[in-house]
């Protein structure tokens, strides 16, 4: 896997040039410049924008400020996605920069009426509890995200659910807490090399077993209520022969496949024409998804 | 860690097992069903009810997740509207609508539950809220690790946010029930075994008629068994 170092590199260092602006109906005093930023493709939304929550704040009573949330053109983006996966997902044949809505604010103009309008206790106080809550954020849509710690729970969920499928879980468990700490530090301080230096320990097998017990993935899906595909898939087959990206697909979802072979996206700038004949899946998720997951659109 | 091996279970029995467990549910009217997903065929087990409780949070848990919690439960306006306002909302009763849906995960091998809880107004519950309301005799091994334990997660089959029972932490509840190896509880109905015990942690109880679902009317899985091996 040293050999394919560069390609570790190149999909941890993917970046997708990002413009924010302020959902406009959420009126503020005085109005917010558009924050740009280059967000990788590895990372999550919640995680990697602190800098954009600064920035609209900045034009914000304190009082208003709520849960922060996402939306491109129209849809609310699923912070617990990879972004490059949304990226990809919603908006890859658009031209840069990705335009992304930010929504911050708390329904000010009801806390207003209460503050000023004397009714019975209690009627104002439930009421005034469940407007504390309405922030119109999108409940039905996403997970909230109300600590770093909402990520890293997440984010470590994934992992051990890739091992549970690779390993079962034998790897996972075996590290110390010290080390599970360190992928996700890697992770949220974009260091590749400390990331590496305990997940390449979770993309190793013995010699006697020629691959994974089974290979983790997850096929995306836009327009379907199923937010993805998921199944139990060998890298080997009875025969002994190395599965391919082919065989994973006409297995899972074989409406994917064209006459053409099979057409992978990368990033937008990068197309590769990928024979399902030739590539392993075992190979792509070495080389390719550096988060021991494999993630296909 | 060789006695966890027995508590692995396999798809089609899963099917099975949760076929048993509809039909004595409808047999005793505990509105349990069945529902298929229309694209792939896989489905899952289904049931809502209501429950009235106390709103509060144990005090360990609040310090743990302090910054929105003072915010959210204990709703301090800047002004108060008048001096005689009482603090009595954060633990007056109320009545919370809980669904729970049974689903299979293939990466683990075990059911997992999925659930989610709103008040009667529509306001979905917190995280924060979901764990205070945990049985009492689960808070110690909750707070142990609240973020492996119980989350917010995407349902797999509906794509919305739904909290979930972990897995892994499932296999530790489970163990202190299921001693011996799976041989012994081959006639067992599985998901009766793992909803009574890990669904009280949440406040879902199974009434005790479904211990009754004898060796007999869970032949159904052997018999799948066998004629598929």
């Amino acid at each position: 896997m040293t050999d394919d170092k560069d390609v570790l590199r190149d999909v941890w260092f993917g970046r997708i040039p990002t413009c924010f602006t302020l959902y406009q109906d959420e009126i503020t005093e005085r109005e917010a410049e558009p924050y740009y930023l280059l967000l990788p493709r590895i990372s999550y939304l919640t995680l990697v924008t602190d800098k954009v929550k600064k920035h609209f704040q900045k034009v914000m009573r304190q009082e208003e400020v709520s849960e922060i949330w996402f939306e491109y053109e129209g849809t609310p983006l699923k912070w617990h996605y990879p972004i490059g996966l949304l990226f990809d997902l919603h908006a890859s044949n658009t031209a840069l920069p990705w335009s992304i809505t930010v929504h911050f604010k708390k329904v000010v103009e009801l806390l207003f009426f209460l503050k000023h309008f004397h009714c019975n206790l209690f009627l104002v106080s439930r009421v005034r509890e469940w407007l504390l809550h309405f922030s119109n954020f999108p409940e039905k849509d996403l997970l909230h995200c109300h600590s770093k710690d909402v990520i890293e729970a997440h984010f470590m969920a994934c992992i051990k659910e890739a091992d549970a499928l690779k390993h079962k879980s034998q790897v996972i468990n075996e590290m110390q807490k010290k080390d599970h700490k360190q992928l996700w530090m890697g992770l949220q301080n974009d260091k590749f090399e400390q990331f590496w230096a305990i997940n390449r320990k979770l993309m190793e097998y013995p010699a006697e077993d020629n691959g994974f017990r089974y290979i983790p993935f997850r096929i995306y899906q836009a327009t379907t209520e199923r937010p993805f595909i998921q199944k139990l898939f060998r890298p080997i087959a009875s025969g002994g022969q190395l599965h391919t990206l082919g065989d994973l697909l006409k297995d899972v979802c074989p409406s994917a496949i064209t006459p053409e072979g099979l057409h992978v996206q990368r990033s937008s700038k990068e197309e590769a024409l990928v024979s399902p004949c030739i590539t392993p899946p075992a190979v792509l998720c070495s080389t390719v998804f550096q988060k021991a997951r494999l993630e296909l659109i | 860690m060789a006695g966890e091996e027995g508590f692995f279970l396999e798809e089609k029995r899963f099917k099975q097992y949760c076929e048993d467990f509809v039909k004595h549910s409808q047999q005793i009217g505990d509105g349990w069903e069945w529902r298929t997903s229309k694209d792939l065929g896989d489905g899952y087990l289904s049931k809502t009810h209501f429950q009235v409780r106390n709103r509060h949070i144990p005090p360990d848990l609040k310090k743990k997740n302090s910054d929105n919690l003072e915010q959210i439960l204990f709703a301090r306006v800047e002004e108060p509207l008048d001096d005689s306002q009482a603090a009595g909302v954060c633990s007056a009763e109320e009545v919370v609508r809980y669904e729970y849906h049974v689903l299979y995960s293939s990466s683990y091998q075990v059911p997992v539950l999925y659930f989610r809880a709103c008040c009667l107004d529509g306001r979905p519950l917190t995280l924060d809220e979901i764990w205070g309301s945990v049985h009492a005799s689960y808070q110690a091994r909750l707070q142990e690790g609240p973020w492996d334990t119980i989350t917010q997660q995407e349902h797999p089959i509906l794509g919305q946010p739904f909290f979930v029972l972990h897995p892994c932490r499932t296999k530790e509840f489970i163990s202190a029930v299921l001693s011996g190896s799976q041989e012994h509880h081959r006639h067992t109905n599985y998901i009766i075994l793992w909803l009574s015990t890990v669904g009280p942690v949440v406040g879902l109880n199974l009434p005790l008629s479904y211990a009754k679902l004898a060796p007999e009317q869970s032949t159904n899985a052997d018999l799948a068994e066998r004629a598929l091996s």
